[in-house]
């Protein structure tokens, strides 16, 4: 080890906790101690780091680098060594990082990332390696190690079993975990870099997966059961996913599960008919399907001479206390509407107004009306498969004026 | 599924509150949440729940059409328990244009923003902005008028253990007594 990595290393420590240290000052203070005083590097990298932090009316030293700890109790912002196994390694995303993947103890597991200016070996799975000096760092909510220039990284010898600890999917967190669940529902992929995506699910509920198009992923069996060790849990703008690059999926052709689907039925008002519902155009392309714009522009396939039509409804409902998100596709909406595909075609190519005369007459069927919903939650939009419009409930009227009648009255 | 508090936020769209003219035009104290220019304002309800949106369905009574350059237009909207003061002007396009198109008496169901006016002489003086005016039936009506009366019920019974129906209870002298009987009045107006 030499100084500048020592340097380069108190100052990233206390680049965790918001101070700025320039590395060069502080190799000039270790310089002193190591050459003048003839003090060891470990202890002078003590000291230093000691002095900084009163100089800088910080109360406590990040955690030292040489505390051995375990996995799963690592916290955002610390700094620690660990012991682990390598149970996946996944292609890079971005030229700047060598290698990502999962390291794992008896404790649990996590993502680490190894960037390129690092210089870090490329570590091997099935192997167990001591890392030391590195950093805990949160990435959207996820914990994750950070190797960089000061981080050591040892192979060592050592056989211990590490079983995954499997995770029902309503409990999962950001992070790494494993879960035993069925592919639910095959999405079509909106990005080319998308091999497949989709929803799995165990008794307790569903989630979205994705598997990045990289060598060797292979696609999931739609409605066969998985056992999947060390997925990456995403938390993107407060909805959880799963990415399968890097995870081990084991088909379990015995196994069944009965997948807590998240059908719910929801009841309100619909109070918002929104932009992008009434009569869309939808892109050919075998398999892309996406609404074209209004010059028949596809985002992904440029001007389309040919399209097909689509009806739907992109609302809100509202039961006084939240307002949800809804879509509804076509067979709904000619159910709750009245309004036909071919016919609304019809309307926009005669009425007036075109477009919006569809967009009016689906709104107006609508808006300000009592609807049961029953669908599936997709996060932050309800797909709503059958739609009834409610009636007057005679029986709770009469409940509700003898009750409150009744205690009226007793006054 | 996630209560963590360092996920991010999302957006949450205001509810639509349910309530009643009787206790709307009673509301006086209204509130911002937050510095921002754009943090949402609220009108806090006599019985004790902040309210950014409401849903009214009841009989538009009235249509007015005013102003020379820039037209709006006023309409009252009855339940109940007493009228609405529904205005659609121009910054709400769908709305007007809805509204253009309706001929009083007819049931409509209103999505609005309430907000809180004063009179030079000091009165106070509650109106709903309207976004959206469409045109429903009886039976819609009957709908809203027992969900009004539940989602009451509802703030009545929680009132004093909420951080809204404190505020509510030192800015009103809201008198639950009253609001049962309106609840009830409302209901028993209700004929098959």
């Amino acid at each position: 080890m030499d100084l500048s990595e020592a340097a380069e290393r108190i100052s990233r420590k206390f680049e965790l906790q918001k101070v700025k240290i320039d590395p060069s000052e502080v190799e000039k203070k270790l310089r002193t101690l190591v050459e003048d005083f003839g003090v060891n590097l470990s202890e002078a990298e003590k000291t230093v780091s000691e002095n900084i932090a009163r100089d800088h009316n910080l109360a406590a030293v990040p955690a030292q680098s040489s505390e051995m700890r375990e996995i799963g109790s690592l916290l955002p912002g610390e700094w620690v060594t660990v012991e682990g196994k390598v149970v996946g390694t996944a292609k890079p995303a971005s030229a700047a990082i060598r290698q990502s993947g999962i390291i794992t103890d008896t404790s649990g597991a996590i993502q680490f990332t190894a960037w390129e200016r690092a210089n870090a070996p490329l570590l091997e799975e099935g192997k167990w390696y001591r890392i030391e000096s590195v950093v805990v760092d949160e990435y959207r909510g996820m914990p994750k190690l950070n190797f960089h220039k000061g981080t050591t990284i040892t192979e060592i010898e050592k056989e211990a079993p590490v079983m995954p600890q499997m995770t029902k999917v309503a409990d999962l967190r950001p992070g790494v975990a494993s879960v035993k669940v069925k592919v639910v529902q095959e999405w079509e992929a909106r990005h080319e870099r998308i091999l497949q995506t989709g929803i799995v699910g165990d008794e307790s509920g569903t989630i979205k997966f994705t598997i990045w198009k990289e060598e060797d992923m292979e696609r999931l069996e739609p409605g066969m059961v998985y056992n999947i060790f060390y997925a990456t849990v995403d938390e993107y703008q407060g909805r959880l996913s799963i990415t399968l690059n890097g995870a081990k999926c084991f088909p379990d052709e015995e196994a069944e599960i009965t997948v807590g689907t998240g059908a719910a039925t929801i009841k309100g008002v619909i109070v918002n008919v929104g932009p992008g519902s009434g009569l869309v155009r939808r892109c050919p392309v075998e398999g892309c399907n996406r609404v074209l714009s209004k010059r028949n522009y596809c985002p992904v396939h440029d001007v389309q001479d040919n399209f097909r039509n689509d009806i739907r409804i992109k609302g809100v409902l509202d039961d006084g206390t939240t307002a949800r998100n809804i879509l509804m596709q076509k067979d709904v909406v000619e159910a709750v509407t009245g309004l036909a595909l071919d016919e609304a075609v019809s309307i926009s190519q005669e009425g007036p107004l075109g477009l919006d005369d569809v967009f009016c007459r689906i709104r107006d069927a609508v808006m300000g009306r009592y609807f049961a919903c029953s669908g599936s939650d997709l996060g932050d939009t309800f797909l709503v498969k059958d739609c009834t419009l409610l009636t007057f409930d005679k029986d709770r009227h009469t409940e509700l004026l003898n009750q409150i009648g009744g205690e009226l009255n007793a006054e | 599924m996630q209560s963590e508090g360092r996920f991010t936020p999302r957006y949450q769209r205001e509810p639509a509150r349910r309530v009643f003219a009787a206790e709307l035009r009673e509301a006086s104290y209204h509130f911002k949440d937050g510095e921002d220019e754009k943090s949402p304002t609220y009108v806090l309800l006599p019985t004790g729940e902040r309210c950014n949106r409401v849903l009214i369905i009841g009989s538009m009574t009235q249509k007015e059409k005013r102003g020379d350059q820039n037209i709006f237009y006023q309409i009252r909207v009855s339940d109940p328990t007493g009228i609405f003061f529904v205005s659609a002007t121009s910054y709400q396009q769908e709305a007007m244009t809805q509204v253009s198109k309706i001929d009083p008496p007819a049931f409509v169901a209103v999505v609005g923003k309430p907000s809180v006016y004063e009179t030079p002489d000091g009165r106070v003086f509650v109106s709903v902005r309207a976004e959206s005016v469409t045109v429903v039936d009886k039976e819609m009506r009957n709908c809203w008028v027992l969900d009004t009366a539940e989602s009451t019920l509802k703030r009545l019974e929680s009132f004093g253990t909420t951080e809204d129906s404190k505020t509510a209870g030192e800015h009103y002298a809201t008198n639950p007594e009253v609001y049962r009987r309106m609840v009830y009045e409302a209901l028993a107006q209700i004929t098959i």
